[in-house]
């Protein structure tokens, strides 16, 4: 045994019972805006897709849109998107602020929900989170901080960014 | 953001998808609300200068350019990219080459990785090299004695976590917590810490806290660990990359953060160098399966006090005995 090291063994009854989700709010959107355009004004343009935009997207992207819309601000040195996506298990929420000339200017994450059970796909609770602010109450059981776990990917999230992207470039600077 | 007064202390939480993951970034200071998140800023851009200089998929990185040079070329890299090279280096000869950062060949042709680009594609690598022909040159240079392919995957994402912790600290900052998708490490106030259990993605473990201290962690395959004198050897479909029998969730706390991430691979691929490496750098590692939770080490982690059951005991490998 190495000189000084102390082998502890810990019973599994250590574990915490499990919780069905795991919700993260780290802003609103109106502090994310705050953050990425302090002093700007923001102005609401909110994008709808038509069918040959969005056939275009996917091209430009290799992503599938599953939104038609998106909410989409307009400043004077650049835009602002706020924009959702899906994984196996997962919701993110994130906001993209591009520079005037389209380029990425910063990301940041809104909020993040795990969920199991395929509730994550499931239209009804996707609805629950839909308008929530910075602040209110999520059921989610005990706040779990701090977790050292496998590495999740975020390529959804990127895909999510090349997507917002394309739809900059066609339904946007195209114009 | 909500308190007027400069002086009050205030904590604020914010992610970026960075390294293929989730960083997150939570800080704690008396600074003024604007400071507080020109320090995280900073934090943020840190990592993503870990993440442009040591990607593997961008041409422009060190790591890409190192791919591609021939072999004899003299390059200049970042002095970043030049200290995780020789840490890998150390590491490397520490537990006898199994942790190797040229195997990026095998990465790719298992699909681990992505085909590089074109640049780096067209100079493959010589059968056999391994990262001790990358020499490593005064002044931040290297050069390859035969090409060779690396991939700093294993390692980076503990750097890019210590580098951000520095930019907090030299922003002010009291205390923080620097999470890249589960490699962490804090400074400040203690530090409660989960894992999740190996098998069970809505179970959470809570191993106690840590105070200054970095952990990361790998869920999947343990080879070779003798336990209650069976041989706990792991089957793993590469394809899917998941275990068919019960997995171990094995932890690795060390001062930095690059250190425990590296170690992390070293406990998967060569626990017979474990416990000698765990010696050497300070560390602990963790492991968690269906027998309990297992550790050795420095002992990083204050653990919550016991449940109450009967403690089980686990054989070591190499003859040593671990009992309680």
């Amino acid at each position: 045994m190495i000189p000084g090291a102390r082998v502890i063994v810990l019973p599994v009854a250590a574990a915490i019972t499990c919780q069905p989700v795991y919700a993260l709010v780290y802003m609103s959107v109106d502090q994310a805006q705050q953050l990425m355009f302090a002093g700007r004004t923001l102005t609401p343009m909110p994008l709808l897709l038509n069918a040959e935009q969005i056939a275009a997207i996917e091209r430009d992207s290799g992503v599938k849109v599953y939104a038609g819309s998106l909410r989409a601000w307009k400043a004077d040195d650049g835009y602002f998107f706020v924009d959702a996506v899906i994984g196996k298990h997962d919701l993110i929420t994130y906001a993209v602020a591009l520079g005037a000339d389209g380029g990425v200017r910063q990301v940041e994450i809104l909020e993040y929900r795990e969920a199991y059970g395929g509730e994550v796909r499931n239209a009804h609770w996707r609805g629950q989170f839909v308008g929530r602010h910075h602040g209110d109450a999520v059921q989610s059981g005990r706040d779990i901080q701090n977790i050292s776990g496998a590495t999740l990917s975020c390529q959804h999230v990127t895909d999510g960014i090349r997507r917002l992207l394309a739809t900059y470039a066609i339904a946007i600077a195209a114009r | 953001m909500q308190s007027p007064s400069q002086h009050a202390e205030r904590t604020q939480r914010r992610a970026r998808p960075l390294l293929g993951t989730l960083v997150e970034v939570r800080a704690t200071a008396t600074l003024h609300a604007a400071a507080l998140h020109t320090a995280i800023d900073a934090a943020f851009a840190a990592v993503e200068r870990v993440q442009r200089r040591m990607s593997f998929h961008d041409e422009r990185s060190d790591v890409s350019r190192i791919n591609a040079a021939l072999a004899g070329e003299v390059l200049s890299v970042h002095a970043e990219t030049y200290e995780v090279l020789s840490a890998a280096r150390m590491l490397g000869d520490l537990c006898g080459g199994a942790f190797d950062i040229a195997t990026a060949a095998s990465l790719v042709q298992n699909q681990f990785l992505p085909k590089p680009q074109s640049r780096v594609a067209a100079r493959p690598p010589a059968p056999g090299t391994t990262y001790r022909d990358l020499e490593l040159l005064p002044d931040a240079r290297v050069r390859w004695r035969r090409p060779g392919w690396i991939d700093l995957g294993g390692i980076a994402k503990g750097y890019a976590v210590d580098r951000a912790i520095d930019e907090l600290r030299a922003h002010g900052v009291a205390s923080a917590v620097v999470n890249a998708g589960g490699d962490l490490r804090c400074f400040g106030e203690p530090q409660p810490i989960h894992v999740r259990a190996p098998d069970e993605l809505t179970a959470f473990f809570y191993l106690g806290t840590i105070s200054d201290a970095s952990i990361a962690t790998s869920a999947g395959y343990y080879c070779g660990l003798q336990i209650d004198g069976a041989r706990m050897d792991a089957l793993v479909d590469p394809n899917r990359g998941t275990c068919i029998e019960w997995e171990r969730s094995i932890s690795v706390l060390a001062a930095d953060c690059m250190t425990a991430d590296a170690l992390t691979k070293v406990v998967r691929l060569a626990p017979q160098a474990v416990l000698g490496m765990l010696q050497c750098l300070n560390a602990q590692a963790v492991i968690i399966d269906r027998h309990g939770l297992l550790a050795c080490g420095r002992e990083w982690l204050r653990p919550p006090p016991a449940a109450g059951s009967a403690a089980q005991v686990l054989k070591f490998t190499s003859g040593r005995t671990a009992a309680r």
